[in-house]
């Protein structure tokens, strides 16, 4: 039996080369488009994907990189190119190929964005406007070709252990990562290749147009939950250790 | 405390529609106001007269704020008649009504250069002085298609939720200067006109209606939306930061 073709988009981050490597290692034939090929440039895009097969079955289409930039440090030049990697190339690869889903009657569009659809980074305004377009138009999708057979699904990943730092001065989001997570460690890239997977097989079809938040948890973390005696042991080693006061929420 | 009359107040798109109820409602409360328009200066000439009339302060500027060199020359101008910024409501935008496959993406990003471009020059270019100013504040307006999917416009929607996330961003960055930013997520609002006309007739079948419901939406009335700027702009309002407040008269809960 043929499998299964599913084009992601952009590698640049380890989580989708983890997919790529794990959807062609279980039944799917994962493949990228040519190094060349810019996502925001409609035309190109549409004449590459004309030359594809037709039996293209879905499209995982991950957010590029995080980036941190101060408000007043962003250029005009740096604004149109955020907006290139970010909105114009998710708008091009869905209109061309939820376009090509509607004409065969089935696909499935994934967009692997990230939790800066909700929370922010703290210095990373163009980054987050960015997701939080994509998510409206993965949305849109569900609206525009969702009788056409077309599922899509936008997840909220969580900071993964190859993702660049985005520790900022205003944020404590990307400050001890790893103590965030109820498994005590950040998950590695090929966290969500099990979740990939079903949401590419028809069982997921009630989920289309949700937003999957699949953080492990991590944006819910409020503090440790310590008793007087374990905080006391915490400064006597911080003393010892000659490290900075912590704050302490609900400390009397 | 800034008292109302030292204050000032740029609204972008405040020529008519929601942006004239804004700077109405702000020149009723005594605050000095810029209407600003691009495309219709007879409009906005008719607003400004209507704020004279009623004894407000105001003077009208035409900018496109796509034009980073209009949208600065707009902040300072602003300044150079009052001496201060203090208020900066971001509201001009466009809306195309088309599907995602009636956009290209040269018209999408002309559309992200308006209706997000214009509030990001909009905003660094009012910084210095709103850093200066006693009781800074930024309001956004967005729309509930900042959350809740259009089905007419796509590339509004994207832009909408793309303002959401601005707001969070700045609330943030600016946060420590003790400017607070907030979004207002406006639904359905009555104005003369919007910007554009659906290329497509909306359909819904009618088992989709509820027949008891006709006529029964409440829209929201512009100076509704200045009412809520005035709210944001005041003392009360000073630990509201990276709100967005949805303003539909309970549209999205039918």
């Amino acid at each position: 039996m043929q499998k299964k073709r599913v084009l992601i988009t952009d590698l640049r981050t380890r989580e989708a080369q983890e997919a790529l490597r794990y959807l062609n290692a279980n039944g799917y034939a994962a493949f990228t488009v040519p190094e060349n090929l810019r996502l925001w440039r409609e035309k190109e895009l549409e004449s590459w994907a004309e030359t594809l097969d037709s039996d293209l079955y879905a499209v995982i289409h991950p957010a590029p990189p995080l980036f941190l930039s101060p408000l007043e440090e962003q250029t005009e030049e740096f604004f149109q190119k955020a907006a290139d990697e970010g909105i114009l190339s998710a708008f091009c690869v869905t209109k061309v190929f939820a376009g090509l889903f509607r004409q065969l009657g089935e696909g499935v569009l994934i967009y692997l964005n990230s939790i800066h659809a909700e929370k922010p980074v703290g210095r990373g305004s163009l980054f987050s406007m960015g997701c939080g377009a994509v998510q409206m138009l993965a949305r849109e999708v569900n609206q525009d070709y969702g009788t056409h057979g077309v599922r899509s699904f936008f997840i909220q990943r969580g900071i993964s252990e190859t993702d660049p730092d985005g520790r900022s001065d205003i944020s404590n989001l990307y400050y001890g990562v790893n103590m965030r997570y109820p498994e005590r460690k950040i998950p590695a890239p090929d966290a969500l290749n099990g979740l990939l997977a079903f949401l590419l097989s028809p069982a997921a079809a009630p989920l289309s147009g949700s937003d999957l938040r699949a953080d492990g948890g991590m944006t819910m973390y409020y503090g440790e939950r310590i008793t007087k005696e374990q905080l006391e042991e915490i400064r006597r080693q911080m003393l010892l250790d000659n490290r900075k006061e912590v704050t302490i929420l609900g400390e009397e | 405390m800034a008292k109302n009359e030292e204050r000032v107040a740029l609204v972008t798109g405040s020529g008519k529609g929601v942006g004239a109820g804004i700077v109405r409602v702000l020149c009723r409360e005594g605050l000095r106001c810029v209407v600003h328009c691009n495309s219709n200066r007879t409009l906005a000439e008719k607003t400004l007269e209507e704020i004279r009339n009623a004894g407000g302060e105001a003077i009208l500027l035409q900018a496109d704020v796509s034009d980073p060199v209009q949208a600065a020359s707009l902040v300072t101008q602003t300044v150079e008649q009052w001496g201060r910024l203090d208020l900066l409501v971001n509201n001009a935008a466009m809306q195309y009504n088309r599907f995602i496959d009636q956009y290209d993406v040269e018209l999408l990003r002309k559309l992200w250069n308006i209706n997000i471009g214009g509030y990001w020059r909009m905003i660094r270019a009012a910084l210095p002085y709103l850093r200066r100013s006693p009781q800074p504040r930024i309001v956004n307006i967005a729309s509930v298609h900042a959350k809740r999917p259009t089905c007419f416009d796509a590339g509004y929607a994207m832009t909408k939720g793309a303002i959401r996330m601005f707001t969070r961003e700045l609330a943030l960055e600016l946060g420590k200067e003790g400017i607070p930013v907030n979004a207002i997520d406006l639904g359905g609002t009555r104005i003369e006109f919007k910007t554009g006309n659906p290329p497509f007739l909306s359909y819904r079948p009618a088992e989709t209606r509820n027949p008891h419901m006709n006529g029964k939406v409440r829209l929201v009335m512009p100076e509704e939306v200045g009412e809520l700027v005035m709210y944001l702009a005041g003392e009360a309002a000073s630990a509201m930061t990276g709100s967005c407040i949805r303003l539909d008269g309970g549209q999205m809960l039918t």
